[in-house]
């Protein structure tokens, strides 16, 4: 009889081992390379937030159904802190270890750039969602069918920062400031908004300033000796709060045009600007009061999160987020598969998705999807402009 | 062009003020321990934050948040100097490793707790002054104003009364002044202290002109270093003109040149200076 605990402990092991493999099997795992905190934060942080609440949405649904068989999904969601060689490693991790064949992020070109090649290594076994704009380089191209880019590009008939361009001409704008930090998501804007303007006849001028930087005086008195119409400046919340503040506070700049960035700084300065044009993917406070899927998922966030909504941060979750999971879940169904990155993306190519937004994606693998613009005037009157890319 | 320059020049002389109080802490605590604190920049993001948070969460009024995060920074430098500094003196290399450790432990922590994703005060005083064609933020000529009268009481507390004379005897040889009668524990102890809450003052002030993040010290350090090195390391006033001077050389150099590279004026101009005077603009020549 002493032996008897011995013997079950023993029974017991082998039960837990044996079935193992078989939960392993009902579970897909989604690994996410994001920046969650840092000076970048603001793109990766909303991302990882929807990505795991929809994972919880679709757990406590009891998974999904593909083949017969009922699966559920496990995220793995790194913190790159925006850090290029820890991004590298992260990724080795999650497809070596972890086994994650469906990548979210990164929203960073500079860590994107940096994980390129290894992920080319695994052409076709994994899928790598991501809405880095130096992805648009890539996407589509031989060697990168791992890859699809999650945000709508800013240029051709399609793109919204062209769109926005074409407001400026509209209203007469002939001088431009832009101000954008001197890393690969600077670098990036340069090749493609000084060319844009240029062929839309606004004189453009650039200026750098290196990451880090908290005083802008110096380079806002140069831009506004100048004498732009506007000012264009960078792509991360966490210096457009500083440059809007420091620029108004002396009144020196008092116009912005943003193609980056959130809502967040122009209503912090509301009072000191005279108008803050930005593009955001959906304006959530006016959502809010007329899509029921909107009004969804603010409760859900604030039931999962306890805490308040972040209006402001929100609209990031147009990429590599939310809707997404609900979309790849939809194409692992129709798929027939989980194990097949290829065969996912093949029907991630030819769906369209109905969530939050209107997801699909062009012959390249480059989504594109409805959004808004709006414009911000002194004092916090807004004006949102719809938009839906044929 | 003119009032370009002029504004610059006053900008650059206000945050150069910032670099001075970072500047006067090095230059007294090296000065008188003996000791190269690189982590005073961590002090300063210490007030930072601290002030964030009794400003913000804790719903005090900014003016009276500024105290009580400066005394939080120079408590975290007396703990500092009562676990490590206190057994590195008179060993450099020993003191220097010391700091760079803490300057990782502190950003650690604050990354830990608050995140690295930067956070931003309400606006304490907003709204500019104009003089002539130039326009200045009423709250950056407030923070001027209180770094030049911390730095000038400092330097007249330091010259004009007992602990000060002690300072300089303890300074110049600390045996003699021990047979004097100094109390050196309590002195450099003191020193710690008044040094780390000075940075801690300087991230209280800052933490109402920018927004705030972990790695804030470590930017600042570098500029007080450079500025008390070009102001001559043991000079108290030399170390509010080197931060000013290195302020404007940034700030004006930046109207002419890139100002991506802006960090580098400062440093080309100090090399070009200490090529002809080795102990700084105010430094001792003996």
């Amino acid at each position: 009889m002493k032996r008897m605990p011995t013997l079950l402990g023993i029974l017991a092991a082998i039960i837990v081992l044996a079935a193992a493999p078989a939960f392993a099997q009902d579970v897909v795992k989604i690994g996410q390379i994001e920046a969650q905190t840092g000076p970048n934060a603001i793109y990766g942080w909303m991302s990882s937030q929807g990505t795991a609440l929809a994972v919880d949405e679709i757990n406590k649904a009891g998974g999904f159904k593909v083949g017969g068989k009922t699966y559920k999904l496990q995220l793995v969601a790194l913190d790159t802190r925006g850090e290029p060689k820890e991004a590298s490693v992260q990724l080795k991790r999650l497809v070596e270890v972890d086994g994650a064949k469906y990548i979210f992020g990164p929203f960073l070109s500079n860590v994107f750039l940096a994980v390129r090649p290894y992920a080319g290594e695994f052409n076709g076994k994994i899928l790598m969602w991501g809405g880095a704009t130096r992805i648009h380089d890539y996407v589509g191209t031989p060697g990168h069918d791992f890859l699809m880019r999650t945000w709508n590009w800013d240029a051709g008939p399609n793109g919204f920062g062209e769109l926005m361009v074409d407001q400026l001409v509209k209203q007469g704008v002939k001088k431009i400031a832009l101000l954008y930090q001197n890393d690969q998501g600077g670098k990036v804007m340069e090749d493609i908004y000084i060319a844009m303007f240029k062929k839309k006849g606004i004189e453009a001028r650039l200026d750098y300033f290196e990451p880090g930087t908290k005083d802008f005086s110096t380079v806002l008195a140069k831009i506004a000796a100048w004498k732009p119409d506007y000012l264009f400046p960078g792509y991360a919340d966490s210096y457009i709060y500083d440059i809007v503040r420091q620029a108004t506070e002396t009144g020196q700049l008092k116009k912005f045009f943003l193609v980056r960035g959130s809502l967040g700084p122009g209503l912090k300065n509301k009072d000191a600007l005279d108008e803050y044009m930005v593009y955001v993917p959906k304006y959530f406070e006016e959502a809010e009061k007329k899509d029921p899927k909107v009004q969804k998922f603010i409760k859900a966030y604030k039931d999962f999160y306890k805490r308040d909504f972040p209006y402001d941060q929100a609209p990031l979750c147009s990429s590599s987020c939310y809707d997404h999971v609900y979309m790849l879940v939809e194409a692992m169904k129709k798929a027939g598969t989980v194990d097949d990155p290829a065969a996912v993306k093949k029907a991630l190519m030819g769906m369209t998705y109905e969530g939050m937004w209107t997801l699909r994606f062009d012959e390249r693998g480059e989504e594109i999807f409805n959004f808004d613009v709006v414009r911000l005037k002194k004092g916090g009157a807004l004006e949102v402009t719809h938009i839906n890319p044929k | 062009m003119t009032q370009l320059v002029l504004g610059q020049v006053l900008n650059g002389a206000i945050v150069g003020s910032m670099y001075g109080i970072i500047a006067l802490g090095i230059t007294l605590t090296f000065g008188i321990t003996g000791i190269v604190n690189f982590a005073l920049g961590e002090f300063m993001m210490i007030g930072a934050y601290a002030t964030f948070a009794l400003a913000e969460r804790g719903g005090l009024p900014y003016p009276v948040a500024v105290v009580p995060a400066a005394c939080i920074a120079a408590a975290a430098g007396y703990l500092c100097n009562k676990a490590f500094f206190r057994f590195t003196r008179g060993n450099l290399v020993n003191g220097l490793l010391v700091s760079i450790g803490l300057i990782s432990v502190f950003e650690s922590a604050v990354l830990w707790y608050w995140s690295a994703t930067p956070i931003e005060m309400h606006y304490v005083l907003p709204g500019a002054i104009r003089l002539g064609d130039v326009t200045l933020p009423k709250m950056k000529l407030l923070v001027f104003a209180v770094i030049v009268v911390v730095i000038v009481l400092t330097y007249v507390g330091l010259a004009r009364t007992w602990l000060g004379r002690a300072s300089f005897a303890y300074a110049q040889n600390a045996e003699a002044a021990t047979l004097m009668g100094v109390h050196t524990e309590r002195l450099v102890t003191a020193v710690m202290l008044y040094s780390t809450g000075l940075a801690g003052l300087g991230g209280a002030l800052y933490a109402s002109l920018y927004s705030l993040e972990p790695a804030l010290g470590g930017v600042y350090v570098l500029k007080g270093m450079e500025a008390a090195i070009l102001g001559g390391i043991g000079s108290l006033m030399g170390s509010l003109w080197g931060g000013v001077i290195l302020g404007v050389i940034e700030a004006v150099g930046s109207i002419f040149l890139p100002t991506a590279f802006r960090d580098a004026y400062g440093l080309v101009v100090l090399v070009a200076i200490l090529l002809f005077r080795p102990s700084g603009l105010f430094g001792d020549e003996t």
